[in-house]
């Protein structure tokens, strides 16, 4: 069979992108953009985008929304409460959808996290990257240690729901300091921790290409301390109540991220802004038959004002042909500690787990995944391993 | 026959020739501008890019000279490396004269000499030209002085030229005129046409360049090879000028194409002399000699299912080469791939280039090793071009290895240097010679030394200015055993290498570290072991990686991830999995590089 058959659409999320940032920082491979908010033209833009979308998804419930960005905190609580006012009126969103707006830590945004919650946010994921103020000047961020815990009081305060955003085998700056030891780090999960959020996701920073540490290396510590911290991390967490459910997200129980939950499950999302990613099941028509299909605007943030006045913001739309929906459900759904159910697989891609079958086989050979007739996870080797993993199925 | 002349030219690397013939042939009208792409007798790309000719080729060119008359000029282009002197060596029998081309500003360098001793022991005119006299570097008087001196040959009258810029050109075609002798030779003696090259054309066969030493030749003949007692009917002849054009004769003293139907260019070996089968002369020219490869290397696919490809791909390549020797060959470590022999390291480098390039092949290429003569306990003795395949230890009473000698020239202030890289390299000195501010050195070396990394080393010491030339001695006993890399506590055959006794602990302390530089971390620990016999001597270990996963994934841009993914997975192909073990190509050329003491 060429093309997926669907028995049920899968839960929908909507991703909102805000593309600007006081300034950009130096590891941050995100579109970002430096320069002046335009608030009032970029609402009109996203509502229009909105509305362009709207025939590819009509009649389905969202269930979540993500302000990601840039940096969405630089947006006024009305602003936001416009968007989400907008969104509500042109579909159908669940009364009790999951919004997540992403904050920076700053005094300038804290000030605004009780008036977010008053237009409707109901969950905050503030990134915090260190609370050691050297390391924060290594990684460009404009805001300090003192702000940070400020912030996450604040947030905690008001919405509650908060999410931090912790990086480790953090770099040394170019004026001297030493790259992060052990002892840095086990400090920065011990603060972390101490606010007792629902929610906490720790990264270990990646060189990505096209950003300015690509360009430059800062020296940063080896591959074995990296290795080193990623476990003291985990066992800390695990130790403090957290569960580690995805490759570098942890939750206290029943408290994961559900917007995240939907793209690790290969769930379907809208995406507007610029430079937005969307992701949609299409159930076929008698013209058309059923197909995934992939959606990315424009990047610009101004062209992408002009374009989707127009409802022209879309800068690709792409089908997921047959060869490549394995290695994208499994690019996702091999980061969750529990992996995925055959059913899910079957229902998300529209395929028969059979499409996939001889990567399973080698991967389960090489120990990297376990699996029975009803769930396929990874092992810890592949949770360590997963690129390893998900090369099988390239 | 009178305004007939045949010449080559004898140049160093880079000295200017390829460009000087092109300059000869846009003078004589030989090809439009638009025609001339730069440097048209090096018609292979990989030619243009290294400047060197590979195979020799020729083109017939009419000059109006200066007394009047018109001429034809036989320009028969020469390869300029020392992989290729036995191919140098009957381009310059075809001619009566050759043109030593010496960069003014570099002077003379070994193979140069080399050719023109040739040249000289053929009876062949020398006529000098200092080329790049137009670079501010230049100095002609030097250069002169040290073609006397090295050479041997009268440089007062050489000419000075510019392929560049055209400076000189009609000068050197006035020289070639007024010194070169026309051919001699009787056109209606038997016919004897000695073969200067041949290769394979699609569409008729195999075209050999001839020159035609006695007698006529014509469509129709019934041709005799002399070396290999083969009959051809003759199909067609003509000359190039340089594009291929038809004739109805080719008679004694000139230069051209003969197709006779020929399939494999085994029937046609340069040297080998044609004659008539009606009407054959009594004697082949002198000089015929079978090319054997000197160094052989293991060539296989990185990705097994490419094996088929690669066997065509080497068929073709020997369609046009017949010093290209391969044969199958099977690797518990690598698989299925062909064990091939070179004429050498260039040689080697060129084959390997053009596989990769014309034919896409992914290759691993094992360390280049020479034959190895084993004589056994029994008796008898037997030729090993392949490390692994050394007969059982206990059936060896010796081993003999090929001595080459070597023929160094640099000027006087590296001589210190390189006489100590010789004796490092188990050399014995055989020659010492003074020729003005150069030193000729002449020293018999093992050649395995050679392939190893003694060019590059040269060069190191010398600054770039030693150059080198070497032909086969003879076969002399040695104390050398085989050195084994085990991975994982597995003999890998494809890096089993052979090493001279008192270099075998340091060598396999040096192979094995460079081993563990070049292996990248896996999921696993892997060790390395050097061995000889069943001592090992070195141990590295290669420390396994402890993650590969991305950190950050959030799901909506998956485009880039994937990217990345795809990436690592396609460096990995690059690689061969031996067991377990993925090992980068350049690890099975580990031996080559390591460094100095």
């Amino acid at each position: 069979m060429l093309s997926p058959q669907f028995t049920s659409l899968p839960p929908l999320s909507l991703y909102i992108h805000i593309p600007w940032c006081i300034r950009k920082c130096p590891y941050c491979d995100f579109n970002s953009h430096e320069g002046a908010v335009q608030e009032r033209e970029y609402i009109n833009a996203l509502m229009s985008d909105l509305e362009s979308e709207l025939p590819n998804f009509w009649g389905r419930t969202i269930h979540t929304v993500f302000f990601g960005g840039g940096t969405p905190s630089l947006f006024s609580a009305d602003a936001i409460g416009e968007i989400i006012a907008g969104v509500r009126a042109r579909t159908r969103l669940s009364p009790q959808a999951e919004i997540t707006l992403e904050a920076n830590p700053g005094t300038f945004e804290a000030q605004k996290f009780a008036d977010y919650k008053s237009v409707g946010i109901n969950r905050l994921s503030i990134g915090i990257q260190s609370f050691n103020d050297a390391h924060l000047k290594a990684l460009g961020r404009v805001h300090d240690s003192a702000e940070a815990r400020r912030a996450i009081e604040i947030g905690l305060a008001t919405i509650g729901n908060v999410n931090l955003d912790v990086m480790f085998a953090l770099p040394a700056s170019h004026t001297g300091t030493e790259p992060q030891t052990m002892a840095e780090c086990e400090r920065d999960v011990e603060t972390a921790l101490s606010f007792n959020t629902p929610h906490l996701s720790f990264y270990q920073l990646t060189m990505e290409p096209n950003t300015v540490f690509a360009k430059k290396p800062p020296p940063l510590p080896d591959h074995d301390m990296a290795a080193d911290m990623q476990l003291r991390v985990e066992a800390f967490l695990e130790a403090a109540g957290y569960v580690h459910y995805e490759t570098s997200a942890y939750a206290k129980p029943q408290r994961e991220c559900q917007h995240n939950m939907n793209y690790w499950k290969f769930g379907d999302y809208v995406g507007i802004g610029a430079g937005a990613h969307g992701k949609l099941s299409m159930p076929g028509s008698p013209t058309e038959p059923p197909r995934i299909v992939r959606t990315e605007r424009v990047k610009q943030p101004r062209e992408y004002m002009q374009r989707a006045i127009r409802g022209d913001a879309v800068h690709e739309r792409r089908i997921v042909a047959r060869n490549e929906v394995g290695f994208e459900f499994m690019l996702n759904a091999l980061r969750l500690n529990e992996g995925f159910a055959i059913r899910e697989f079957e229902e998300r891609t529209g395929f028969s787990i059979a499409l996939v079958n001889r990567a399973l086989n080698e991967c389960e050979a090489k120990r990297l995944i376990e699996r029975d007739h009803l769930r396929v996870k990874p092992t810890p080797l592949g949770r360590q391993f997963l690129n390893q993993a998900l090369e099988v199925f390239l | 026959m009178q305004h007939i002349r045949n010449f080559s030219i004898i140049a160093h690397i880079d000295h200017g020739k390829s460009t000087l013939a092109d300059r000869f042939i846009h003078r004589c009208g030989g090809l439009s501008d638009r025609e001339m792409s730069e440097q048209v007798l090096d018609s292979m790309d990989l030619e243009k890019e290294r400047g060197i000719t590979i195979k020799a080729q020729t083109a017939a060119l009419h000059y109006k000279a200066k007394d009047g008359n018109i001429y034809n000029l036989n320009l028969i282009d020469t390869p300029g490396h020392v992989d290729f002197s036995y191919e140098v060596s009957r381009s310059l029998s075809a001619c009566e004269g050759a043109l030593l081309v010496v960069d003014a500003s570099q002077g003379v360098e070994a193979q140069t000499v080399a050719n023109c001793y040739t040249a000289i022991e053929l009876g062949v005119e020398v006529v000098p030209v200092l080329n790049k006299v137009d670079l501010p570097s230049a100095d002609p008087d030097r250069a002169r002085e040290e073609i006397e001196e090295v050479v041997g040959v009268d440089a007062t009258d050489a000419v000075l030229a510019s392929a560049k810029t055209g400076l000189g050109i009609d000068d050197i075609l006035e020289a070639v005129i007024a010194k070169v002798p026309p051919p001699k030779g009787d056109v209606n003696a038997p016919l004897k046409a000695l073969i200067i090259d041949s290769w394979f054309d699609n569409y008729v066969g195999v075209v050999m360049l001839v020159r035609v030493m006695e007698g006529t030749v014509k469509p129709k003949d019934k041709l005799l090879f002399m070396a290999t007692g083969r009959n051809h009917l003759c199909e067609q002849v003509g000359v190039f000028a340089p594009r291929s054009t038809q004739k109805e004769t080719l008679s004694a003293g000139q230069v051209g194409f003969v197709i006779a139907g020929i399939k494999e260019l085994d029937s046609a070996k340069v040297g080998d002399t044609i004659t008539l089968a009606q009407r054959p002369a009594d004697s082949a020219l002198p000089g015929f000699k079978e090319v054997k490869p000197q160094v052989f290397a293991g060539l296989y696919p990185v990705e097994a299912n490419q094996y088929e490809a690669l066997r065509e791909a080497l068929e073709k390549l020997k369609l046009n080469d017949a010093s290209l020797h391969y044969e199958t060959e099977v690797s518990q470590a690598l698989g299925f791939g062909f064990r091939c022999g070179f004429l050498g390291l260039l040689h080697m480098d060129v084959i390997q280039e053009r596989l990769e390039r014309e034919y896409d092949m992914d290759l691993v290429t094992t360390a280049p090793t020479v034959v190895y003569q084993v004589l056994q306990r029994d008796g008898t003795v037997v030729n090993v071009d392949n490390p692994a395949k050394l007969p059982d230890l206990s059936k060896i009473e010796e081993i003999r290895e090929p001595i080459i000698t070597s023929t160094i020239l640099m000027p006087q202030e590296y001589v210190g240097s390189v006489m100590t890289l010789c004796n490092e390299k188990r050399g014995n000195q055989v020659n010492m010679q003074y020729l003005g501010r150069q030193v000729m050195l002449t020293y018999d070396m093992p050649m395995a030394e050679v392939v190893m990394d003694f060019f590059d080393k040269l060069k190191s010491v010398s600054r770039g200015y030693a150059s080198l030339d070497y032909e086969f001695k003879e076969f002399r006993t040695a104390d050398v055993v085989k050195l084994d890399i085990l991975i994982n506590g597995d003999k890998v055959d494809a890096l089993s290498c052979m090493v001279h006794r008192a270099q075998s602990q340091y060598r396999g302390r040096q192979v094995a570290a460079k081993m563990r530089e070049l292996i990248p971390r896996q999921m696993f620990d892997v060790a390395v072991q050097a061995a000889i016999g069943a001592n090992v001597i070195a141990r590295e270990n290669v420390k396994a990686m402890r993650k590969d996963v991305l950190a950050k994934c959030y799901g909506g841009d998956i485009t880039r991830k994937k990217k990345l993914l795809e990436k690592q997975k396609e460096g990995k192909k690059r690689m061969k999995s031996v067991g377990s073990v993925e090992i980068p190509q350049e690890a099975f050329l580990a031996i080559l590089q390591t460094g100095d003491k």
